[in-house]
């Protein structure tokens, strides 16, 4: 068979079509990761017991959130949702209500998340996560002890 | 003007120049974006969801205490950035946690534990920061589920 003549190979010039090409698929790759993108987030608390003695002592209404081991989440130790319940909308409610009587009443609303020392740290950061979408900030965190 | 007259037939020529600031732009981008102080975090850590917290503020000092949770013994480990900690060591790691807050009352624990720790190994990562004198404490979550 007869062979095509080869060309000498000519001086390849750097292309820019096929780099915007690759450009465009790189861009279009991370467009879609971005929703996909897991950030931490962190939620705020402070150690029971950080009172600030230079300032007039105010009475706040303290509230005591329990996590069983179970699950079961209470509040003052009435029992709110049930163990398995993820988004503890009874228990945002019940915040959003306080949260709104402690405006109304201009006292300072103090949430005392008190786990039982087998509770799932998952549990506990449902509760806090639930606080932080009532937008209530003074929690503090504890552990019960056994009795 | 000699040598600006465009639409030719010829192939665009590479221009290196534009290309190295195009990069220097974005090494800056990266740079300003970057921050300065670096968490060491357990990436074996399977973490709850907290899809209501703030974003994790990185340049904010903070202790970093990773607890990762042992299914099979059902204990807890801990660490200090990177470093392994003995828990019956609480006045060392109280020292620590002490030296390194030093007179910034702004410092926190960060406490990024397994969804499935039991509270009371939390409880104790609280002691030693209770004992540094650190009473900001954060706890870390994802923004979703994995």
């Amino acid at each position: 068979m007869k062979q095509a003549p080869q060309e000498a190979p000519s001086d390849a010039g750097f292309q820019i079509a096929p780099m915007i090409d690759v450009v465009f698929v790189i861009m279009l790759f991370f467009m879609v990761m971005a929703g996909a993108v897991k950030v931490e987030h962190e939620l705020k608390t402070t150690l029971p017991g950080n009172a600030e003695t230079a300032k007039e002592t105010e009475i706040p209404d303290e509230i005591t959130i329990g996590v069983a081991e179970s699950g079961q989440i209470t509040i003052n130790e009435d029992p709110v949702g049930t163990p398995q319940d993820k988004t503890l909308d009874g228990l945002f409610n019940e915040m959003t209500k306080l949260k709104q009587a402690a405006i109304q009443s201009k006292t300072k609303l103090l949430i005392t998340v008190q786990a039982e020392e087998a509770a799932r740290y998952e549990r506990v950061i449902n509760v806090l996560d639930v606080l932080a979408r009532a937008d209530i900030n003074n929690v503090t965190f504890a552990v019960a002890e056994p009795e | 003007m000699a040598g600006g007259g465009g639409g030719g037939d010829g192939e665009p020529e590479f221009q290196v120049a534009p290309m190295i600031d195009v990069l220097l732009v974005l090494l800056i981008f990266f740079m300003s974006i970057t921050s300065s102080q670096v968490l060491k975090v357990d990436k074996n850590i399977a973490l709850p969801v907290a899809a209501h917290g703030v974003k994790r503020d990185d340049k904010a000092a903070a202790g970093l205490i990773n607890i990762s949770w042992d299914k099979t013994t059902g204990q807890a480990k801990y660490k200090l950035d990177d470093r392994e900690l003995d828990p019956n060591d609480k006045d060392g790691i109280a020292k620590e946690l002490a030296a390194r807050k030093g007179t910034n009352e702004k410092y926190r624990l960060l406490i990024r534990a397994d969804k499935d720790c039991h509270a009371k190994y939390i409880s104790k990562a609280l002691e030693w920061g209770g004992e540094a004198g650190i009473d900001n404490i954060a706890f870390s979550g994802l923004n979703r589920e994995e």
